[in-house]
């Protein structure tokens, strides 16, 4: 019998190299730090100090001081929070809006689907900077503004991704066994084909993260998004560019952190996405 | 020739029957993969030999290592480690370096795969894939052309001179897996190895590409190892059968004695258990049970949880290899002297 | 039970071309009847499992069950055809849910028709079906990847019938099976049958699995029936050279039938 049975092979074992480890590692002590850091930062550096203003880095200042005399590296652990749960937050919404549409489009009549898909297709030609910084702008800036507006602009990649994928699975003979069977069509979308078809979504996830922190900073740092005083790290560039030619590491700290978190989790997509195909594989 | 080819399968007591002279020998050949986790087994000291002209048979089901067998003969799998000896026509070919052994495929053993399309480049014309081995040997372009037309009309591909120019995607499946066969008989070799070259096909096709063999087999001389799972297709083609289970083959013997008198609980097992078109039956005959996976193998004879016979020591004891009477080379404690 | 009546069918073959995949099919399904019908790839078989279950609509033609036009029923209608007609495939890999396990994949037909309100209720009906077709309780909670592929058909076979259909379609159900389990699959088949009283519509390209399950035979050649008949009819005195063709190439375990009709294929060319 010569059928290639790619199911029928025993669940791989995790086994890690010690690369993904690293990256896994780094990407929850990210985690961790937003959860506990607010908690362990000292008090003060929500308020100014004027006798340390602008203070480089140092043995007591790690990363120097910014303009207000507030600890650079305390301000940072203590955003955190602010930036990367935001951000996962943004991600959150606009991954359910696109299952949303996903899924309308791949039940409902053939003129929803082709309907959903131009908005879709708009949404996609559209600059999401741009109509994101518009939406924002309207609501007031404030970061929950830049929040909904991501949330807003994000979803059409999602959702046609995620369509895509629906579509083959309801190709899939289960599905067609499901349907023989006479299950409905709301169960048939979220028992059977939506759990079959969000495997696309996790890559994407870490992707996102990555790709949608830089935004929200971007979003502060024109100054539409968290507003400084704000240890948001987006909002912490855009308070220190003023003094940037005299206080460099008040804008790098900041700048420097954003970069971490990105490249941390545009690695782990990277690796989630060759753990899924291992036809990448080295 | 219909005559000759009934009247040489009577049967004859093992001591007296002659046996074809020797062309390719394996002795205690095991193959061995290295996974993720552990090392796994696949093929566990398995010993056979082909004679020349000789066909034989290896039939197993799926899993069984039928095909990493063929590969290993063939030495086309690089991921696996193996051991053992394999002496073909006098020469040991697991000491063979790499480039020997492309020369040895070349002209000495050809080899046709389970999968007529996956064996054939979409974007060549037919002619020119036939005649690639001979190309590769520096045989002239003229004369390479004309011995693959020779071997596509020996193959009976109707018009073959108008369709050396075609693509594999103007053939069916069953003109498909000729050029196939074309491609591995065009260099003359003394052995093809055919690893399931009909699963694909349906019954009439597979029929008539299974005589052709035969024919090409009978005149040539040529040695056939045939890889299948299907005992039925196997009847009538072979002289000798092996049967294969999990990596290990547990019994082999003359094909008429073979179907006649199987030895093996497995092989008796599979003949009752296979429906035939001919005759009907109240109900088959089942064998319990699952084959195990190569990194799963039961202890003892890897039969024995499915085995209506086991005792006490199949359990922990591996069986030997034990000539019946019959001459039926079995692996099983049924036969063993004790 | 199942009546398909005069049914055609063709599909696009691109420039504007169809091609005839089914050619006024007429095949009868009693209850507690076992109809085989065998065809060569790409004969159609397929394509009147679909038909048959109102997933392909035919060109012209009727697919009527109870009469019922499965085509063009109501809504209340059709639940009743759901519940009454299943289907086994081919490959029973990719015909279960990856992501629900056991319990969940054979009481999902239980749940949907309403048949078994409570979860023990559900849970009772499972265990025994999984009896059964000869799985333990141990099985409720794994997934289907943890099984063997004969395991997987036995599973799909329980979903199927779990319900108690009246007829039960197989798509060559045992063609991708190994072979020594093959002939577990076909008797339970066989003992569903015979202990439910199941009508049983089997399609195959093995004559042989058809030979030993069906009592009716239907030969299906290039879209058309070319013969149909009892199984000894059909086995035993084909009419239709097509019929006889096919008979004479399946593989038989027995090597001087093998030799004998190679012999006489060489002797009258
Ligand atoms: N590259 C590999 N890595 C791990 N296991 C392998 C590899 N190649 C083959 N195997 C295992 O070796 C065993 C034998 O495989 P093989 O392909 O020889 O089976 P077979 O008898 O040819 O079966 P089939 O009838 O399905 O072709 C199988 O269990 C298979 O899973
Ligand atoms: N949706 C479709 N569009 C176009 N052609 C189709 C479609 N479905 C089936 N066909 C064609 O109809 C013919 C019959 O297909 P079908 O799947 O019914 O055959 P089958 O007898 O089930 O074959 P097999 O034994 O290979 O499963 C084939 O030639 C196939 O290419
Ligand atoms: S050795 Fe024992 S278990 Fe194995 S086949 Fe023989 S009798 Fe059966
Ligand atoms: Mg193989
Ligand atoms: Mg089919």
């Amino acid at each position: 019998m010569t059928l290639v049975l790619p199911t029928a092979a025993p669940r791989r074992k995790a086994n890690f190299t010690a690369y993904e480890l690293t990256v896994f590692g780094v990407v929850v002590a990210l985690f961790l730090l937003a959860l506990i850091g607010p908690m362990i930062a000292p008090a003060d550096i929500y308020t100014s100090n004027m006798l340390e203003t602008l203070l480089p880095p140092s043995a007591e200042h790690w990363l120097g001081t910014d303009d207000q005399g507030r600890d650079i590296f305390w301000r940072l652990v203590a955003g955190s929070r602010l930036s990367l749960f935001a951000t996962v937050l943004v991600v959150i919404l606009y991954s359910i809006i696109g299952m949303i549409v996903a899924t309308l489009a791949t039940v409902g009549p053939r003129w929803v689907d082709e309907l959903l898909m131009r908005i879709t297709d708009i949404g996609l030609s559209l600059p999401g900077l741009v109509v994101s910084l518009g939406i924002a702008t309207v609501l007031g800036p404030s970061l929950q503004s830049g929040i909904i507006a991501l949330a807003l602009t994000g979803w059409p990649m999602t959702a046609r991704i995620l369509r895509t994928t629906m579509r083959q699975t309801m190709e899939q003979p289960f599905v067609e066994g499901a349907r023989i069977l006479g299950v409905s069509r709301t169960r048939l979308m979220l028992k059977h084909v939506l759990p079959n078809s969000l495997d696309v979504l996790i890559v994407k996830w870490a992707g996102d993260i990555s790709f949608t922190m830089l935004i929200l900073a971007g979003l502060s740092f024109i100054g539409v998004g968290a507003q400084p005083p704000s240890p948001e790290w987006g909002a912490m560039i855009s308070g220190a560019r003023g003094y940037m030619s005299i206080a460099w590491w008040a804008v790098a700290a900041p700048g420097a952190a954003i970069v971490i978190n990105a490249v941390a989790f545009a690695l782990l997509a990277d690796i989630l996405q060759v753990r899924r195909d291992p036809s990448l594989q080295a | 020739m219909g005559v000759d080819t009934i009247l040489t399968d009577g049967i004859v007591p093992a001591q007296v029957r002659r046996r074809p002279e020797s062309l390719l020998q394996v002795d205690q050949l095991s193959i061995d993969i290295a996974t993720r986790d552990a090392n796994v087994r696949l093929v566990d000291n398995v010993s056979f030999g082909i004679g020349r002209g000789e066909r034989v048979a290896l039939v197993g089901e799926s899993g069984s290592g039928k095909s990493v067998t063929a590969q290993a003969l063939m030495r086309l799998n690089s991921r696996v480690k193996l051991s053992g000896r394999v002496q073909f026509d006098g020469t040991d070919l697991l000491s063979l370096s790499p480039r020997q052994m492309t020369a040895m495929r070349g002209q000495r053993m050809g080899m046709v795969f389970q999968d007529p399309m996956s064996s054939l480049d979409p974007l060549m014309t037919i002619g020119d894939q036939v005649a690639e081995t001979l190309r590769i040997r520096g045989v002239s372009k003229r004369e390479a052309r004309q011995r693959a037309l020779d071997v596509l009309d020996e193959l009976k591909v109707e018009r073959a001179a108008e369709r050396l120019d075609s693509f594999p995607h103007e053939f069916s499946g069953g003109m498909r897996q000729r050029v196939v066969l074309a491609m591995a008989l065009v260099g003359e070799p003394h052995l093809l190895i055919a690893d399931e070259p009909t699963t694909a096909l349906d019954v009439r096709v597979q029929e008539r590409v299974l005589d052709l063999l035969d024919e090409i087999s009978r005149r040539r001389s040529l040695a056939v190892l045939l890889i299948t799972h299907d005992l039925g297709i196997v009847a009538g083609f072979a002289d000798r059968v092996m049967v294969m289970y999990s990596g290990r083959i547990v019994e082999e013997n003359e094909a008429t004695l073979l179907f006649a008198e199987p030895q093996h609980p497995y092989t008796r097992g599979l003949l009752e258990a296979v429906p035939r078109a001919d005759i009907t039956v109240d109900r088959l005959r089942s064998i319990s049970g699952a084959p195990p996976a190569p990194a799963a193998r039961p202890s003892g004879c890897t039969f024995h949880p499915r085995c209506d016979h086991a005792m006490a020591v199949c359990t922990s004891v591996e069986p030997g290899e034990t000539i019946t009477p019959l001459g039926a080379r079995v692996r099983c404690h049924l036969y063993g002297e004790g | 039970m199942l009546q398909i009546d005069h049914i055609s069918k063709s599909f696009p073959a691109g420039r504007g071309q169809h091609t005839m995949v089914l050619d006024d099919i007429v095949l009868n399904v009693d209850e507690g009847q076992s109809v085989g019908l065998v065809g060569e790839s790409g004969s159609g078989k397929s394509t009147i499992i679909r038909c048959a279950l109102g997933l392909t609509r035919p060109d012209s033609g009727r697919v009527s069950y109870s009469g019922i036009d499965v085509h063009r029923s109501s809504r209340f209608d059709t639940l009743r055809f759901r519940r009454d007609v299943q289907l086994v495939f081919q490959d029973p890999y990719a015909s279960l849910n990856p992501r629900m396990t056991v319990e969940e994949l054979v009481s999902e037909g239980l749940l949907v028709h309403k048949l078994e309100t409570t979860a023990a209720g559900r849970r009772a009906r499972v265990v025994e079906m999984l009896a059964m077709v000869g799985l333990g309780e141990e099985a409720l909670t794994r997934y289907p990847r943890s099984f063997s592929g004969g395991q997987r058909q036995r599973i799909a076979i329980a979903r199927a019938v779990v319900i108690r259909p009246k007829l039960l379609i197989c798509d060559e159900p045992v063609s991708a099976l190994d072979v020594s389990v093959q002939a577990q699959v076909i008797n339970l088949l066989q003992d569903m049958q015979k202990q439910l009283g199941l009508g049983i519509l089997f399609v195959a390209h093995d004559l042989a699995v058809v030979r030993h399950l069906c009592t009716t035979v239907a030969v299906l050649e290039r879209g058309r029936i070319v013969e149909h008949g009892t199984r000894e009819q059909v086995f035993d005195t084909p009419q239709h050279a097509y019929t006889q063709a096919l008979l004479k190439a399946v593989p038989i375990p027995d090597p001087a039938v093998g030799r004998a009709r190679r012999a006489e294929r060489q002797l009258a060319p």
